[in-house]
């Protein structure tokens, strides 16, 4: 298929060469059609306290011609019984439009309602339920607020660092030469990780083996990559360099915001361009990057294929062994993992910190 | 179609005349002149007699918002000269220290609604005190400002019912929690229908909203859809 080759020379060009390239554009496009459309109709559907967030390849710039659209009205606000109407609104629009817009998964999780307050404040305990949980790492990880005001977006995205790392008291290593790995937010990302392992298995039960298939593939691949790319951008903190010139003894106020804004920095990037900056930074072999970035785009040339997306949807796991293109689908997930393998367990800046973070 | 227009202040801050050509060509039938800061009143004052405002069918002026106690009389005296043009001048309430200066404008003088900024002027109750001092002024109804204070538009619906008759003209954007003007979002074009079967049809509008040349006739589109009592969905306080 063309545009599937990478002629990359560093790991931060593999996002932008090749069928990569194709799918990023084709998510900004998208993005901004969803945004004409929605402005032609509802004008002025964001606010000072509202934005519409879209999740998945969409926001990773991974969009294919079968993606789905995942979205949420993310409200950060005073109450407001309008908020639903517009939420309403919205949801009536994009399904006018579902040849171009498809509808999100039936869990609901997405095309619905978000509100700030759980998302910063239900961090653990009882009421962090998984849609709650989910709605947050997604939020930092693989999000994209659509339109012209992110105001909203922009406040929860800064509430919900600033929540994680308020549970950290001593930012620094106690030399204070170095910022320690945040190690509440990166428990929540492991969470989530094994959640949506665990949910995996729960969804084949709910709904009888029923698009198990492309399930499956996402959780090898595009899911992985979000959590590898969570724990990347934690280690950051303790990894780069330029991060650790700017620790000032001054104040603790500033220690803290100097990491919140690091984090800030780096969840903007979408996930392949945070596996891409850490292997350039830590020297991640050419080769490894090559694999990865490559089974990456062999991953999206099956999404992006109608015949080969729609064997995925209607495979169960009973014929999964036998089925061509989920034998293919292994075949890629094996090389991608080997190649996170090496970046996580064989390099010696990132190994230590997966060793003592990782599991135990 | 309603008398709809821009204040000159929000299209150009304190540059009337850039204001005034940005508004050259658009379906604009009125206007504001806008002096909202002190320093702004003498040369605004100073040129009105040079301005073209023949496009416009209807003209007010907007007072400065604060002033220092010292020079209430001498703004007095230069809006004496905008009030024998017969144009409403807006004026804030806590900008007014002695009230029977400002009775001098007559019914000119034309009290607005107030944001949550301000110590007075937010409800139909301060309202009313107000215009007890000041019994002729009529009323500048600032929907953006009561939406701000109250967002269910239930106090927006109390002092409509209180001073509809008042009414002399509107002001309408999208206020935000720093008291800024913002264009209209969706969400305030919800609130404002609740309550557009109570502001009189006939009353000129004077759009607020912060937007660049190109975008000003859709926020006359955004207003008068907001005002349009044909979008009614859910009555507030009838």
């Amino acid at each position: 298929m063309p545009g599937t080759e990478s002629t990359a020379a560093t790991s931060a060009e593999h996002p932008n060469s090749g069928l990569l390239q194709i799918c990023r554009e084709a998510a900004l496009s998208t993005r901004a059609e969803l945004d004409q459309l929605l402005s032609s109709q509802i004008p002025g559907y964001t606010s000072e306290d509202t934005s519409l967030v879209v999740f998945g390849s969409l926001a990773r710039g991974e969009w294919t011609r079968g993606s789905d659209l995942d979205w949420t009205y993310l409200i950060d606000g005073g109450a407001n019984s309008d908020h639903l109407l517009i939420a309403q609104r919205i949801q009536r629009l994009l399904e006018e439009n579902e040849a171009k817009f498809r509808p999100p998964s039936p869990t609901g999780t997405f095309g619905n309602m978000a509100f700030s307050h759980d998302i910063i404040h239900q961090i653990g305990g009882q009421n962090d339920t998984n849609k709650n949980t989910t709605q947050r790492i997604l939020l930092l990880l693989e999000s994209c607020a659509i339109g012209k005001r992110t105001d909203a977006y922009d406040r929860v995205i800064l509430g919900v660092i600033n929540r994680y790392l308020d549970e950290d008291n001593h930012p620094l290593t106690p030399d204070s030469k170095r910022y320690r790995v945040p190690r509440f937010l990166l428990n929540d990302i492991v969470r989530f990780w094994r959640t949506m392992a665990v949910d995996f298995a729960s969804k084949q039960r709910d709904r009888a083996g029923k698009g198990w298939g492309l399930r499956n593939a996402k959780l090898r691949m595009s899911r992985k990559l979000i959590f590898a790319s969570g724990l990347l951008v934690c280690f950051s903190a303790n990894l780069d360099p330029d991060l650790q010139t700017k620790i000032s003894t001054d104040k603790q106020d500033g220690i803290k915001l100097t990491l919140v804004q690091h984090i800030r920095d780096y969840v903007r990037l979408t996930p392949l361009e945070i596996l891409a900056k850490s292997m350039d930074r830590y020297g991640v072999p050419q080769l490894i990057a090559k694999d990865l970035f490559g089974a990456y785009t062999e991953f999206l040339k099956v999404l992006s294929d109608e015949k080969s997306r729609a064997a995925l949807e209607n495979l169960r796991s009973g014929d999964s062994r036998e089925d061509p293109t989920f034998r293919e689908i292994r075949r890629i997930s094996g090389i991608f993992e080997r190649a996170l393998d090496h970046i996580f367990f064989e390099n010696k800046q990132i190994a230590p910190l997966t060793r003592k973070y990782g599991v135990f | 179609m309603r008398c709809i227009g821009f204040s000159t202040g929000a299209l150009a801050r304190n540059d009337f005349g850039k204001a005034l050509q940005m508004l050259a060509g658009k379906n604009v039938s009125a206007v504001e002149l806008s002096a909202l800061r002190q320093g702004e009143l003498v040369p605004l004052v100073e040129q009105l007699d040079h301005l073209d405002l023949s496009p416009f069918k209807y003209v007010s002026f907007h007072a400065p918002s604060a002033m220092e106690r010292s020079f209430e009389s001498v703004a007095v005296e230069l809006l004496l000269q905008v009030a024998a043009r017969k144009w409403p001048i807006v004026v804030h309430p806590n900008a007014m220290y002695n009230p029977s200066e400002w009775r001098r404008l007559g019914n000119c003088l034309c009290i607005e609604n107030m944001d949550k900024r301000k110590p007075i002027g937010q409800t139909a109750k301060h309202l009313a005190e107000i215009f007890e001092t000041v019994p002729d002024a009529s009323f500048c109804f600032d929907i953006g400002h009561a939406r701000q204070v109250d967002p269910t538009m239930s106090e927006a619906s109390a002092i409509l019912h209180r001073f509809r008759d008042r009414i002399r003209q509107l002001h309408v954007s999208e206020v935000n929690t720093q008291s800024k003007h913002d264009p209209l979002s969706f969400e305030s074009i919800l609130a404002f229908h609740k309550v557009s079967h109570l502001v009189p049809a006939d009353v000129p509008v004077i759009l607020e909203s912060r937007v660049e040349e190109s975008e000003i006739n859709g926020e006359i589109l955004s207003a008068l859809n907001a005002l349009s009592a044909d979008n009614l969905l859910a009555l507030t306080g009838d």
